[in-house]
């Protein structure tokens, strides 16, 4: 094929292509659609991206804007407070990775391990739930629970004598409290994963180990584990891939000013700079943080692919 | 298997249990508190059962239009109706030329989808076009801009890319043209890609808040995550606190309205939960290994 096609001359192979492409043409025609919402929506917003050179102003628009430069990359640079942004961004991104990936590793090992099926099955069922509930609820909830006045923790503590707690507004619970939170949506979703590799384990590795008198616990650490690596190798590569990406839905729904000294992240300021209630947008500074930010996490996505790609031959992207 | 079950299978389901019940407690005790008599979910005394069993809480948070509650129920219910229908359309139909390798440029495509997948442009450049399309305000912002998820994108073609080739080609020998051929022939074959890519898109629909709190300032507008939002974390800051009030003899306190308000937002994702579960595991697993 390749060969054939070479052999050819241009005006032949333009005059194939462009066959080809007409025989195709209601498959163009259909695709339309898509080619405009993706111009639009995906690559329009990435021109929008110049807004971080200028000095915009929506009803000036893009043309009329005054150029700027690096001036907005510089004025972030040297505010002080970028150093508090990009340490609770970092710190944030840790804690959630420290908890939000073992922990689905060993409920996957415990679920595995459950020999009547209704009773697994039932777990899985009951602790996927909260994946599918909006972080606008379990914030909500998680507000009712804390209430100083009425939550029931606070009820609880007082009841033992303690004194209630501002939970919501005090800055050393809000990492302890994103991180739970992210815990208790994701740890049954993600666990999928794992136990979908588990199921794929050959029963025989078992069947010897059995023979040779293998207790439980050693059959988990030498044949469920082992097996199981290359999945937690890819998941982690990935995560690390997405450190970047912290939960703004949640984050808003949390933080309030009292908070800023551990709840806002890049992404929040970048949003305050847009569209805070009071004060003047400033959507040119917004946009070069947000453009900063996009660079790095693109850098570590891209990375990450391709370290994973070196761990297995199913590649995500 | 063969051995009986030993302390370590009792203590591990304990366990698990245990988790589980972690999982949907806090649910189950809105859910109960939303039922209950304020005076008793003001002293925190409800736990497990509704005590002082009464629905008037519902009746009231339904019928108050000042709460928004009823209003954002419709409005959500709206977005995710439409936003799935147009969604799920758009993704099949960009979707299936996609999948044809004689389509000439169809690597190209892919790969501008991969790339503005994985390099977002973020939130203020979005918001300058949307804003110049119109969709400031608009209903079109919870159904248009989120009309094509590269994921589920992706999942739908490698569902289509696995389908067999002979099927369009005697199609085509009938002569059938490619549109006939999609939608007689492929469309209905794509049933189970399409319920998976139907209950992810629902689901986030449904769940949407940084859309609608950039977009819809319009109270008219707000789905239930605003008002939830409203009506319970920022309660009190911006004068839609709720005051406590006493409805055919029950104590009505903020504390019900407010479990009342968060159960009503979840009902409709209990009533989808069976086959959400179905298919979103399904997805995962497609979108993990073939993706």
């Amino acid at each position: 094929m390749q060969t054939a096609l070479r052999s050819e001359t241009a005006g032949g192979r333009g005059r194939r292509l462009w066959n080809g492409m007409w025989r195709s043409r209601l498959l163009y025609l259909i695709l339309i659609p898509g080619l405009v919402h993706m111009l639009v929506f995906k690559l329009l917003p990435l021109f929008g991206l110049v807004i971080a050179f200028q000095d915009y102003s929506l009803i000036k628009g893009i043309g009329a804007s005054k150029w700027v430069g690096f001036a907005n990359f510089e004025k972030f640079l040297s505010d002080p407070y970028f150093w508090k942004l990009l340490k609770n961004t970092a710190l944030l991104a840790f804690f959630n990775l420290l908890f939000v990936f073992p922990i689905p590793i060993l409920f996957a090992l415990m679920v595995n391990e459950v020999r009547i099926k209704s009773v697994q099955r039932f777990v899985q069922t009951v602790t996927f739930f909260p994946y599918f509930i909006s972080s606008a609820v379990a914030v909500s909830i998680l507000y009712t629970f804390l209430s100083p006045q009425s939550g029931l923790v606070n009820m609880a503590l007082q009841s033992m004598g303690g004194e209630p707690v501002f939970f919501m507004s005090e800055p050393g619970w809000f990492r302890p409290l994103y991180v739970a939170l992210n815990v208790w949506q994701l740890f049954g979703y993600s666990s999928i994963i794992y136990l979908a590799a588990m199921t794929n384990i050959d029963p025989h590795l078992y069947e010897a180990a059995d023979m040779d008198g293998a207790s439980r616990f050693r059959k988990m650490f030498h044949i469920t584990l082992p097996s199981i690596l290359n999945t937690i190798v890819i998941m982690f590569i990935l995560a690390i891939g997405q450190i970047m990406t912290v939960d703004l839905d949640k984050i808003l729904l949390m933080y309030n000013p009292s908070l800023y000294d551990t709840a806002d992240v890049i992404q929040s300021y970048v949003y305050r700079q847009a569209f805070a209630t009071r004060g003047f947008p400033n959507y040119s500074y917004g946009a070069a943080v947000g453009l900063m930010q996009s660079i790095v996490a693109f850098i570590l996505v891209l990375s990450a692919n391709k370290a994973s790609k070196k761990f297995s031959d199913s590649q995500i992207f | 298997m063969k051995s009986k079950l030993q302390g370590f299978d009792y203590a591990n389901m304990f366990v698990l249990i245990l988790i589980s019940i972690v999982c949907v407690y806090p649910l189950w005790n809105i859910f109960a508190v939303s039922l209950s008599d304020g005076i008793y979910a003001a002293a925190s005394k409800v736990y497990l059962v509704p005590k002082g069993f009464n629905v008037e809480t519902y009746k009231y948070v339904l019928n108050n239009p000042r709460l928004g509650v009823a209003d954002g129920l419709l409005n959500s219910f709206l977005y995710t109706v439409v936003g799935t229908l147009v969604a799920v359309i758009m993704t099949f139909i960009t979707a299936y030329p996609l999948s044809k390798k004689r389509l000439a440029g169809r690597k190209l495509i892919m790969l501008v989808f991969m790339f503005t997948f994985i390099f977002e442009a973020g939130i203020i450049p979005n918001y300058i076009v949307y804003h110049g399309v119109g969709l400031v305000n608009s209903f079109w912002v919870m159904v248009i801009p989120g009309a094509i998820n590269t994921f589920l994108l992706i999942i739908m073609r490698s569902f289509l890319d696995a389908l067999p080739e002979e099927l369009e080609e005697s199609a085509h020998i009938d002569g059938a043209n490619d549109l006939q051929i999609m939608w007689r022939i492929y469309f209905p074959l794509t049933r189970p890609a399409i319920a998976t890519v139907c209950v992810f898109y629902s689901v986030s629909i449904w769940n949407q808040f940084l859309i609608p709190a950039i977009y819809l300032q319009k109270q008219s507008l707000k789905p239930i995550t605003l008002v939830l939002y409203n009506l319970i974390i920022s309660a009190g800051k911006d004068g839609t606190s709720l005051e406590s009030i006493n409805v055919n003899g029950v104590q009505l306190l903020p504390q019900n309205l407010q479990a009342a308000a968060v159960f009503l937002a979840v009902a409709p994702i209990l009533i989808v939960y069976p086959f959400a579960q179905k298919y979103f595991t399904k997805g995962m697993l497609i979108g993990s290994v073939k993706g």
